[in-house]
């Protein structure tokens, strides 16, 4: 094997991307004549053809290298067995997808800025499909018809869908522990995210986003503010208080002696809901669902419960009561201290308040009296609507520290 | 419990039937959880399981328990009150002389009256928030009522995610900062095995006594070593909403990963459960720093590999060999003498001999530019040649891409 030219070509992609250099020289390098071109498996080791490195241009393989780390960097095999599991999908067919969805996820970004596209590679225009995507999203969006055939001899091994093969080395190969374990793929992942982290100007967004997601993937947002909303409702103070109106638990113990028993009235929740032009209707309409729901469940009595809507001034206050579901009346800007105020003036006041928000909007200076929780709609960029009201530079302040903040979708 | 000679013989035959379906053995088997979990009861830290609900989390403390040879106690935390932890009031004679005496649950009494005991904590999560504050003294102080648990109990306690637990509260910050929480996911051959009547055995870690001082000293370094660089690491309260109910770092979580530390190394674990047990108590990222650090600290002194480079021993993976490499270039930079320069050479000539040469093309590189001018270029750089070959193909074709990009 040429492998000159291999390692010229890992060294030319470690220079390209010095965020990948750790990555890249943690692979270790088999030479097998059973793979059509590169392939990776679980333990990070990189098998070659020494055929496809001849006949491949230098500059390619260098972004072949990029491509293959890019597979174990972002744990396909993983992944790959996650969504067959959660697609209840099975056999090489669907393996085959795996693999064409993950590339789709790798070469949307990879190339360019000093790297070749290689040939053959796959794109999500390849298969009709948008750019920026992740992989579990391209699975869902294609089939392997006919139309792919010429695709079937793609192959980036275990490392890029999980399913593995009988050339592979297996955990605990016949090479005498060059394969990584676990923890030490754990470890250079960190390592790599670290580095992009630190240094994110020189990483695209798709290697940002990788990273800042590395190890705390995100989670479901209904599972986040369900839990959020709960324990606001149960901390003490909300809702709980000592009484004399009935005899306390320990009374029997203490003939005599008039003991204070915990008592527990539905809590009251205020819902603030942003209704400014720049939250869509549908955004609205599932997280409101989702809060009543939870409200529901978390046992809030319907009349304990009101909803406000909110933009430059708060309006029409309801009662979640009245059973017909919940007009909103909007558009235009926001001002949420509006709706904090408005949702702080009722009597009785509120225990909670839930505000369902894109943030962009000037927040209370101080906390309210009462326990927070807000539910974010994520926007990636300052509205513009704001930006053209005001300084250009002026982007609104994050939600504050004091309440809950869970980011919805 | 024996059946007794009144039952219908249906019954004495069914008793049999169960009996028979009860036999089972165990095994030794490589269980990275079952260590884990093993190594922190040692160690005599709580720990809470977190795994869905009907995984075996039950069955392996039973496992646990009778390995140990320690009764096991279990309570469902959810069904409980925060009184049946923090002890009930009773009236004495006089309470102005004696006060009210808080009385502890039954078995509490046979835990104490035992001296010795695996206590399990069931279903924490969904607990509601005043049982948990009462389990934090129970947990941190191991008292309850007036009742003091003898060191000779252990507590373990499990948790159902939120995903699974539909009316879950969320572990509050100070109790989850108490525990190593270890994800417990079930091994598909492991519950065939057990089905089939061979659980796998949980073994105590074998400490050994020759290691003990090593240990400690160990450990110390690599925690005070990190925090020392890091010291923001040192208490970060969970902000994430996503990371809430789990670990995180603290003075006190710290000190538990110390200790941990100590026994892991003194019990020669592997890795992969130092892993599992320093990211169980003070959270992914934390850990995974301090498992870096300690990689770094693993890595070959840059000092004693130049003074003896014949007998060195360079790890094997490209990554941490350019990262030892590039120590001792830098070794050589902070006190350049010939003597030095010709011993880093000769480095890196050993390493070309097991690894492929574009990792050594940073580190040679930067060792040539230290030559000063009365120097001899010794003889063996020409090993180099092939290294260097590569860095000026790599720089080759860069700049045919960049002159491609910039054609098109």
């Amino acid at each position: 094997m040429d492998t000159e030219k291999l390692f010229a070509a890992r060294l030319r992609a470690a220079r390209a991307r010095p965020y990948l250099a750790t990555a890249l020289f943690a692979m270790h390098v088999v030479e097998s004549s059973r793979v059509p071109t590169m392939a990776v498996d679980r333990q990070w080791r990189c098998y070659v053809s020494p055929a496809f490195v001849d006949r491949t241009p230098e500059e390619e393989l260098a972004s072949v290298w990029v491509h293959e780390v890019s597979h174990l960097l972002r744990d396909h095999a993983r992944r790959g067995d996650l969504a067959m599991r959660a697609l209840d999908l099975d056999g090489p067919g669907d393996r085959l997808r795996i693999n064409l969805a993950a590339d789709c996820e790798i070469n949307d970004d990879a190339f360019g800025d000093g790297l070749v596209e290689p040939a053959g590679a796959i794109y999500p225009k390849t298969l009709h499909l948008e750019d920026g995507q992740l992989m579990e999203d391209y699975l869902r969006q294609f089939s392997l018809g006919t139309r792919y055939q010429h695709l079937v001899w793609l192959e980036c091994g275990s490392g890029a869908d999980g399913l593995e093969r009988e050339w592979e080395f297996g955990p605990d190969g016949p090479d005498g522990g060059h394969g990584l374990s676990d923890q030490e793929r754990d470890l250079v992942r960190f390592r790599v995210a670290q580095g992009i982290l630190g240094n994110p100007g020189r990483a695209p967004a798709g290697w940002r986003r990788w990273a800042e997601e590395a190890f705390h993937p995100p989670q479901p947002w209904r599972q986040l503010l369900g839990a959020a909303i709960r324990s606001t409702l149960a901390a003490a103070g909300a809702g709980e208080d000592y009484s004399h109106g009935r005899p306390a638990r320990r009374s029997s113990s203490l003939p005599g002696i008039v003991l204070p028993s915990l008592r527990r009235r539905p809590p009251r929740v205020t819902v603030v809901v942003d209704t400014s032009g720049s939250v869509s209707d549908s955004e609205l309409g599932t997280a409101l669902l989702e809060t009543a729901a939870i409200l529901h469940a978390a046992g809030g009595r319907r009349e304990s419960v009101s909803v406000l809507s909110c933009d430059a001034a708060a309006r029409a206050v309801r009662q979640a009561a009245d059973g017909s579901g919940w007009a909103l009346i909007g558009g235009g800007g926001t001002d949420l201290r509006t709706g904090f105020a408005t949702a702080l003036k009722r009597r009785p006041a509120p225990d909670v308040i839930v505000a369902l928000t894109d943030g962009q909007t000037p927040w209370p200076s101080t906390p309210p009296p009462c326990r927070t929780v807000i539910g974010l709609f994520p926007r990636r960029f300052p509205r513009t609507r704001w930006n053209m009201e005001g300084d250009p530079d002026d982007v609104p302040d994050g939600p504050p520290d004091w309440a809950k903040v869970v980011t919805l979708g | 419990m024996t059946s007794s000679a009144s039952a219908s013989p249906q019954l004495a035959l069914a008793d049999q039937l169960l009996a028979l379906l009860r036999e089972s053995a165990t095994e030794p088997r490589q269980d990275l959880q079952i260590e884990a979990l093993t190594l922190a009861v040692a160690a005599d830290l709580p720990v809470l399981l977190w795994g869905e609900p009907g995984i075996g989390k039950t069955a392996a403390l039973t496992q646990l328990a009778a390995e140990l040879d320690l009764p096991l106690t279990t309570v469902i935390a959810s069904v409980h009150e925060p009184s049946d932890f923090s002890g009930l009031p009773v009236i004495g004679d006089d309470p102005a002389v004696q006060g009210v005496p808080l009385a502890p649950p039954d078995w509490a009494v046979r835990l104490v009256r035992q001296g010795r005991g695996l206590l399990f904590l069931d279903e924490l999560s969904t607990a509601p928030p005043a049982v948990q504050a009462a389990l934090l003294r129970l947990v941190l102080e191991r008292r309850i009522g007036s009742l003091q648990l003898p060191p000779g109990v252990r507590i373990v306690a499990a948790a159902n995610p939120r995903a699974s637990a539909a009316d879950g509260w969320e572990l509050s910050p100070p109790l989850a900062n108490r525990f190593v929480h270890l994800d417990w996911v079930h091994d598909a051959q492991v519950v065939v095995r057990g089905l089939g009547g061979v659980w796998p055995r949980a073994e105590l870690p074998r400490l050994d006594p020759e290691r003990l001082s090593a240990a400690v000293e160990f450990a110390r370094r690599a925690v005070c070593g990190l925090l020392t660089v890091r010291p923001e690491l040192t208490h970060r309260l969970p902000s994430a909403e996503a990371r809430r109910g789990k670990a995180w770092p603290s003075p006190r979580s710290w000190e538990m990963t110390m200790r941990l530390l100590a026994f892991g190394s003194a019990a020669g674990s592997s890795r992969e459960v130092l892993s599992l047990l320093v990211r169980g108590t003070v959270g992914d990222g934390p850990g995974l720093e301090l498992l870096a650090a300690m990689d770094r600290m693993d890595l070959p002194d840059p000092e004693s590999l130049l003074a003896a480079p014949a007998a060195a021993v360079l790890p094997a993976r490209g990554d941490l060999r350019q990262a030892v490499l590039d120590g001792v270039v830098a070794a050589v930079r902070s006190r350049p003498t010939l003597e030095r320069w010709d011993s880093a050479w000769a480095l890196m000539a050993r390493a070309l001999e097991s690894c492929p040469p574009d990792v050594l093309v940073v580190p040679v590189s930067t060792l040539a530019s230290l030559r000063q001018d009365d120097w001899e270029v010794p003889e063996l750089i020409n090993r180099f040649a092939s290294a260097m070959r590569i860095s000026r193909r790599a720089e080759r074709s860069a700049a045919l891409t960049s002159a491609g990009a910039g054609r098109r």
